[in-house]
């Protein structure tokens, strides 16, 4: 009697259909698993108003992990709206947002880093004690937040600071100590409304390798801004929002290539007067040997290199994807445009 | 346990970067000093004022029996006589050579009257000068002429000395009604002004972090109400600190007491103010009696619980302001029971077991001066102490309650100058 049940118990269990089935349901856990992982911060049909005005409406999107996310749109679209619910300062009247595999951002406060847009510290606080309060707020133990604080000033040659005051330092020394403040305790998500603002081009390039090289170490970031070069340069991902909504989203290369190779650019010598005579053409700029203009449907391409070649000596013709500027401007004056109809 | 933990973060980072600062060291050093001053100085002044009476008074005397003379032995430097008639001396006073002269004659003496001409003003010791010498020396002539004897206008010219005893169930002691009553009205006016400054240092703090806009930070980082009772208990455990260096140099004091006092009764000029502050009939044998340790204790109670209670308000009045002259309007309603105390301290003391003393006392916003005035002045019956802390307690609880709204719905907003009426609606919001 046992034997017989053991046998059975042997060959149910054996039977390579179970154990397909349960490998193939494994498969998939780990698949839908890492799928979730990958997923930092997803927000779904998130509503926000202040008194009658809809600040966001509808507003969905994902941030994968290990990527840079740039939320772009004109001043006042909804981007600080956003980026402050994301961070946990206030919440979304309706809709969900997912930070870090939690539905309360509370929970994970301690794993996010968040640079506010208008930057705040205490004037009167040594730096050192500021960033170490900042540090000790989300959890870190005091001592080692002195020393990353040590390591990261000097990491930006500003190791002497860490005995001033705030009141001391100047505008872009504040901005500097704000940007360590929000990266000190090592987040795993990185929030910054407008990091670049107040920083002069040298710092500009300062903090976008330190932006890249917090990418390469795996954070996920993300970032607003106004300035589409920028963006273009640090970005994996964009979306744009304009009056509280998404207007574009995903990869930028996607963004790019929906909006189709319309762009050519130039590069020349010899008078480039003629250019400006030609018929379904948009100059966007023009300087004294290069041009960059975009061409509409009725465009005739041969015509168009036959004119540059005759008049002019050219070194160069490319057909390319329009700048994220382009697409920007575009999509805001459409909307506009609809708007006002 | 996470949001516990960022609580006792903030509660001593605002402990520890407000008790390094100067202004706290220079405070804590010069707050006794100050006080000290604030209450000797106008007993000081009062009392030199009589003796510093510049002025030097003629006297006219048309009296028949030359009361004149008595009031310049009396007081040879300041009163002379003068044979000159008052047209002259009226002259002599426009032309600056003369203070005042005064005009006696056997009718005003009769009237108890004196007439006094100068200028104009002269001050309080001016007029005691006055008062005690022309009219005591009145005062004995009118009773020398109802047949009164010297032995018994002698008598009657000596202050009654009241000694009170009090009953306790140790037995009888010596009762120091006097000095504990004008202790308790110290204690209760540095209640007050311990209540006013971390208060208002509650308030100045949450509009700092507000109008420089560390409070983002914060607020994405911790939870509000964690943040805004960390900065409360931060604060406050500065000013327990303040308090607890007090009163442990106050009991070194009435340790080291016998000793100090001793050293001060040797300069005569001390002497001179105790002398002159009896004239002026202030009190005239000043002895530190022991501080009873209850009363200590009910001090530093009473100020925690009435920082708690204020403080919270003051915390929901920063969150709803951008910037502190916003404040002023918006803050009266919690300046207002914080300063009416101060106004009912005197009736307070008068009669500290009165209906009117026990009521106001048990007010939760007043209790935290008025109790202690009290509590020094007299016995306080035990029911009335626990009383008035639980009533304190329940105002506090609805106190954190109201600020917690509208701290967290007030922190974030920025550009409204609010009213009453917006504050409400937020309080419906949260």
């Amino acid at each position: 009697m046992q034997k017989v049940f053991s046998k059975r118990f042997k060959y149910e269990f054996c039977n390579k259909n179970v154990i397909n089935f349960v490998i193939w349901l494994y498969i998939v856990y780990i698949f839908l698993k890492k799928v979730v992982e990958m997923i930092t911060l997803s927000i779904r049909n998130v509503h926000k108003k202040f008194g009658k005005v809809s600040a966001v409406r509808n507003l969905s999107f994902d941030v994968e992990q290990g990527k840079i996310f740039g939320i772009l749109g004109p001043n006042g679209a909804g981007k600080t709206t956003t980026i402050r619910m994301i961070a946990g300062v206030i919440y979304p009247d309706e809709g969900q947002i997912s930070v870090l595999g939690s539905n309360n951002i509370s929970e994970v406060q301690n794993r996010i880093g968040y640079l506010p847009e208008e930057r705040g510290l205490y004037k009167k606080l040594k730096v050192s004690d500021q960033l170490v309060y900042f540090a000790e707020l989300k959890g870190l133990d005091s001592k080692l937040a002195f020393e990353r604080a040590r390591y990261w000033l000097k990491l930006l040659d500003a190791e002497n600071w860490l005995n001033k005051k705030i009141q001391e330092l100047s505008k872009g020394m504040q901005q500097k100590i704000q940007f360590v403040a929000t990266i000190l305790h090592n987040p795993e998500l990185l929030i910054l409304d407008e990091p670049f603002s107040g920083f002069d081009p040298i710092n500009v390039e300062t903090f976008k390798q330190v932006i890249s090289d917090l990418k390469k170490e795996g954070k996920t970031i993300l970032l607003s801004t106004h300035i589409m070069e920028q963006a273009e340069q640090l970005c994996d991902d964009v979306c744009l929002i304009n009056y509280g909504a998404v207007v574009l989203q995903g990869s930028l290369r996607d963004v790019k290539a929906r909006s189709g190779r319309d762009t050519i650019v130039c590069e020349f010598s010899g008078n480039g007067e003629f250019l400006n005579k030609l018929q379904n053409v948009k100059i966007i700029s023009m300087s004294e040997n290069r041009v960059e203009l975009r061409f509409d449907k009725g465009f005739n391409h041969k015509e168009f290199i036959k004119g540059m070649v005759n008049n002019l000596d050219v070194s160069k013709i490319e057909l390319s994807e329009p700048s994220l500027r382009e697409i920007f401007i575009d999509e805001v004056t459409k909307m506009r445009e609809n708007n006002g109809n | 346990m996470v949001t516990n933990l960022k609580f006792w973060t903030i509660a001593r980072h605002e402990y520890i970067s407000r008790v390094k600062t100067k202004g706290f060291i220079i405070s804590t050093i010069l707050g006794p000093v100050f006080l000290l001053a604030l209450v000797l100085i106008p007993a000081i002044v009062a009392a030199l004022s009589i003796d510093k009476t510049e002025m030097t008074i003629a006297i006219v005397d048309r009296t028949t029996y030359g009361i004149g003379k008595e009031i310049v032995k009396a007081q040879p430097d300041k009163f002379w006589i003068t044979k000159n008639s008052p047209a002259e001396l009226n002259e002599t006073i426009l032309d600056g050579k003369l203070d005042a002269y005064l005009v006696l004659n056997n009718e005003l003496v009769k009237d108890n009257k004196v007439e006094v001409y100068s200028k104009g003003g002269g001050g309080i010791g001016f007029i005691a000068l006055i008062e005690k010498y022309v009219g005591g020396a009145i005062t004995r002539h009118n009773l020398i002429q109802a047949g009164v004897d010297t032995a018994t206008i002698n008598l009657l010219e000596k202050n009654i000395k009241i000694e009170t005893k009090k009953i306790t169930e140790e037995g009888i002691q010596k009762d120091y009604a006097e000095f504990y009553s004008i202790f308790g009205y110290v204690m209760g006016f540095i209640v007050y002004i311990m209540l006013f400054m971390y208060g208002a240092m509650v308030m100045r703090g949450v509009i700092e972090e507000k109008a420089n806009r560390i409070v983002e930070i914060l607020v994405s980082s911790a939870k509000p109400f964690d943040i805004m009772f960390g900065k409360i208990v931060g604060i406050g455990s500065v000013g327990l600190t303040q308090i607890l260096i007090w009163v442990v140099f106050l009991f070194l004091l009435t340790l080291l007491l016998p000793s100090v006092v001793g050293m001060f009764q040797n300069p005569e000029n001390l002497q001179k103010i105790s002398t002159a502050s009896q004239q002026i009939g202030a009190i005239d044998k000043f002895e530190i009696p022991p501080i009873p340790i209850g009363l200590l204790i009910a001090f530093v109670g009473y100020f925690l619980l009435g920082y708690f209670l204020f403080s919270t308000l003051f915390a929901g009045i920063g969150a709803s302001v951008d910037q502190e002259q916003d404040a002023q309007y918006i803050s009266t309603p919690v300046y207002l029971p914080l300063v009416i105390p101060i106004l009912f301290v005197t009736n307070v003391m008068a009669n500290p077991d009165g209906l009117f003393a026990t009521i106001m006392s048990l007010v939760p916003f007043f209790s935290p001066i008025l109790m202690t005035v009290r509590i020094s002045a007299t016995t306080v019956p035990i029911w009335q102490i626990i009383l008035s802390f639980m009533l304190m307690l329940l105002t506090f609880w609805g106190c954190i309650w109201i600020s917690a709204k509208i701290y967290r719905v007030g922190i974030l907003i920025y550009g409204k100058k609010p009213n009453f009426r917006e504050i409400l609606r937020w309080l419906k919001q949260a």
